[in-house]
């Protein structure tokens, strides 16, 4: 079992970033008191968006019945988009009792002679992990009768989180994908984005920019991903993680192996994007480079600030409160403070000390940092006469009470709000938002209550 | 009836619309007020099936996990895990049920969750539905029986105005409510078990429960062994009519194998009048057969130009396509998501258990297609018309009130199928 990565070692990653301050691994759940996700669907976010591979999920039914065509992931690739299809050998009783493998080896035969993809995944998960169906070895003889990359996924559900999942996923892309191709060609300016999944086509906002200024994305984990590309990875000049700290283990692998510096940056709001564009080119340390992308992002931002301009005018002396976690606790809150708005309070329980730190820097010494905003947000939308509460669904109730317009956070997975067009995107569903008449009509009271 | 092939052929399924056994036992036990439901297993089981609930019905899902990992799952028989997790929940909150229900996980190892439950102090009921047996129809019946069997008590006395209701897991929580106030109009006192109708059916509550907010309540569901009459409603439900009788004193059973199109309801009329001893129904019951009478006229043109592909569990598959059929909409090919007794009586060319890839590979033999949301995308690509039924329907809002059964929500059904075959424009691009 050579290719199965060492869980350990994933979970007290060095660059991970809270891990100096927390040795005890980010794994333990609690029984009766959990939330989120699992490390299959990690490792399904992570290597799903590569449509020219079949993704194969050996297990029953729940798994991939369940989250099947719920990523909008998009993809130019011009073959079937096997993303949004699902397979699964749903395995029964009698595969319990008897080995699913016989039924794998057909599966996997299946999909190559009725859609011949570029690769086949094949995710392990619980059920099939515990009855021990030998997945390398069956993966490994069909990459030899079939001559593509038929890889095995480790990342069965009981193994921890969905964040864990994610970086088991770039573990079986690093083993079984990076460096086993050289590309067609090279230039100085090759970069990988990793974690970058293209959800809602977020990576489109920004990737033209990155033609224009002759940054050549070598390839993606795996927004818009080929594998053929992926397997090239190796010869990019350096690695932008995107939004993700699931892989940080991926890119410091690559950074011993390969030598492949890397760095992390965000395409939400105004000033990350900037910023996120001059770090590339700081990154690729060329001179003219740099000039030309701060020509660029000045021309950018002029030409969304000229876009941007009415809705500043009305979103002008607005307040939000803003509850929700990670590091939209603060990369939000900038995207709000683009737009004109002034962000009260941001919710930081389910934020690191690192996004606490930031959103402390964000909003400033005045700000609330809400440590328990399901209480909180209410009494601040009193005390500070907010306008506007941008949270998950479970949140709309306070906004009704309180007579506030309301904006459901995870809107983001229906259209895109990254890059510098995305901002125009939010400050529209913004402005709709706070138009609408819908949650004071909502909250009128019924003739017969008094 | 056409060519019936129960068995599917293939090693795997291929974009597959089948859901697991552990999804429908939670939907049941969010039929079932103030409850809990615990699935036992990894903590993936349990969140995907938050989330697909949560899209379906726009609604907050309560639902918590074991949430059992690789090393506990080796060292612990369930112990660990369950009497955890319920110390966790009743530390937060005070269900007045937990359900307790399995996932593979756990059954592959042998835990024995009922052995574990009966050592803890609170209200339980624990049903076996391990995701690679049956399916959501079968989930969903499971946990009902072991509501019935667990929970209901053994009762001397009959009440032969109370009448039992088991709506199998694909009636919305609207068609619920809509078979049980057709009924209360022959003067019964109607309780549903499951009932989605008052938990799911999308009110604006006072605010965020954290616990399914409505459905029978448990006090309920104690006492039903004191009706008088029990109608079961999909073939996959007879097994708790028949736990419900075994706790009553001489309960009659009405099964029905779904309540859909003029027939079925018309046979439903017929068995409620006989028990009343009444010699009509109510007005408003007359009235919506009249309408149905005239639905089936207006649109049978329509229908009967085209032929239809239909997509769904058993029981649903047989409701969708006894409806279509009696105004003359020609089911092609009906696909089952698992086998069931249903798919012998079902009225179409020809019926089979599989998946939506061989849905497209029958593209040349339909023109409408009738299924869940993951039906969008292949008819955007066959260029095929769409009606869109069964879990999930990500794509629309309002699921919750749609209403097929019955005289009236069949006008409704037979209206927007004859709709959607006659419009010029088929579907669109997400």
């Amino acid at each position: 079992m050579a290719s199965k990565p060492k869980i350990k070692e994933l979970l007290d990653e060095s660059a991970c970033e809270h891990n100096k301050k927390k040795k005890v691994a980010c794994n333990a759940p609690t029984p009766g008191a959990t939330t989120g996700g699992c490390a299959f669907e990690g490792a399904q976010i992570s290597l799903f968006p590569y449509a020219d591979a079949a993704h194969l999920v050996h297990g029953p039914m729940t798994c991939l019945g369940t989250s099947w065509e719920t990523r909008a992931t998009s993809t130019s690739w011009p073959g079937r988009d096997l993303t949004q299809m699902g397979f699964t050998t749903d395995v029964s009783l009698n595969d319990v009792v008897f080995s699913g493998e016989e039924k794998l080896v057909k599966a996997i035969d299946y999909i190559m002679e009725h859609y011949a993809p570029e690769a086949v995944f094949v995710y392990a998960t619980c059920v099939t992990a515990l009855i021990g169906d030998d997945i390398d070895l069956i993966c490994k003889q069909a990459a030899e009768k079939f001559d593509i990359p038929i890889i095995p996924v480790h990342a069965a559900g009981f193994v921890g989180s969905k964040n864990l999942g994610s970086r088991l996923g770039g573990e079986a892309a690093l083993t079984h994908l990076v460096g086993t191709k050289e590309p067609d060609q090279s230039t100085p300016f090759d970069i990988n984005l990793i974690g970058e999944y293209n959800v809602t086509g977020d990576m489109w906002q920004y990737t033209p920019l990155l033609d224009e200024l002759g940054i050549r994305v070598l390839s993606t984990l795996s927004g818009d991903g080929r594998i053929s590309d992926i397997r090239t990875a190796h010869r990019a000049k350096l690695n932008v993680i995107v939004c993700a700290k699931s892989l940080v283990s991926l890119t410091r692998k690559m950074e011993e192996r390969y030598g492949i510096p890397s760095i992390s940056l965000s395409f939400y709001g105004k000033r990350d994007t900037s910023k996120g564009l001059l770090a590339i080119a700081e990154g690729l340390g060329d001179d003219d480079l740099i000039k030309r992308t701060q020509a660029l992002v000045a021309r950018e931002e002029s030409r969304l600030e000229e876009k941007l301009a009415p809705y500043k005018t009305f979103f002008n002396g607005k307040k939000a409160v803003l509850n929700t976690g990670g590091n939209k606790t603060w990369s939000i809150a900038a995207a709000l403070q683009d737009l004109g708005f002034e962000v009260v309070a941001t919710a930081v329980k389910k934020a690191t000390e690192d996004d606490r730190g930031k959103a402390r820097q964000t909003l400033g010494e005045k700000g609330v940092l809400m440590m328990n905003p399901g209480v909180e947000q209410a009494k601040l939308i009193d005390e500070t006469g907010a306008d506007l509460l941008l949270a998950g669904g479970r949140s709309l109730y306070t906004a009704i009470k309180k007579g506030i317009a309301f904006a459901d956070v995870n809107q983001e997975k229906k259209k895109s709000y990254g890059g510098y067009g995305g901002l125009l995107n939010l400050a529209e569903d913004l402005k709709n938002a706070l138009q609408n008449p819908v949650f004071k009509n909502v909250a009128r009271r019924a003739p017969w209550e008094k | 009836m056409g060519e019936v092939n129960h068995k599917k052929e293939k090693p795997l399924q291929v974009n597959p619309f089948k859901l697991s056994q552990p999804m429908g036992a939670t939907l049941a036990f969010l039929g079932v007020d103030k409850c809990m439901p615990l699935m036992h297993g990894g903590q993936g089981c349990t969140s995907f099936t938050k989330v697909f609930f949560t899209r379906h019905f726009c609604e907050p899902i309560a639902i918590q996990t074991s949430a059992v990992t690789d090393a506990i799952a080796v060292l612990d028989g369930g112990d660990y895990s369950i009497v955890e997790s319920v110390k966790n929940i009743t530390k937060k909150v005070t269900p007045s049920l937990i359900g307790l229900h399995t996932t593979g996980l756990p059954e592959t190892k042998g835990d024995d969750v009922r052995g574990v439950a009966r050592q803890i102090e609170f209200p339980m009921v624990t049903v076996n539905t391990p995701d690679y047996e049956g399916g959501f129809e079968s989930g969903w019946a499971r946990t009902c029986k072991a509501l019935i069997e667990q929970l209901v008590e053994t009762s001397e006395v009959v009440d032969d105005n109370t009448l039992v209701l088991l709506p199998h897991v694909s009636l919305q929580p609207i068609e619920v409510e809509k078979i049980k106030d057709f009924i209360e109009g022959f003067g019964f006192n109607v309780l549903a078990v499951p009932d989605l109708s008052s938990s799911l059916d999308g009110h604006l509550g006072e605010k965020q429960a954290a616990l399914s907010s409505g459905g029978i309540s448990v006090d309920e569901i104690r006492s039903l062994g004191e009706a008088g009459l029990v109608i079961s409603v999909g073939d996959s439900m007879q097994g708790c009519a028949a736990a419900l009788q075994n706790k009553g004193l001489e309960m009659r059973n009405y099964h029905f194998a779904h309540l859909n199109g003029l027939v079925a309801t018309d046979r439903l009329v017929e068995v409620l009048l006989e028990e009343t001893g009444f010699t009509r129904p109510p007005i408003s019951v007359a009235r919506w057969r009249q309408r149905l009478q005239d639905a089936m006229l207006d649109s049978h043109f329509s229908l009967g130009q085209n032929r239809f592909l239909v997509a769904a569990e058993p029981d649903h598959l047989a409701a969708i396509c006894q409806s279509l059929h009696e105004a003359g909409g020609r089911v092609a090919i009906a696909i089952s998501t698992v086998d069931s007794p249903q798919l012998e009586k079902i009225e179409a060319d020809k019926v089979i258990v599989g998946d939506l890839e061989d849905a497209e590979l029958a593209a040349a033999e339909y023109d409408v297609i009738v299924g869940n949301f993951h039906c969008e995308s292949l008819a955007h690509r066959l260029h095929k018309k769409l009606v869109l039924r069964g879990f999930p329907n990500w794509e629309q809002v309002g699921n919750a009130l749609k209403n097929d059964v019955l005289y009236e929500g069949g006008c409704y059904l037979l209206f927007e199928a004859a709709n959607t075959a006659s419009s010029r424009n088929e579907v669109k691009h997400a």
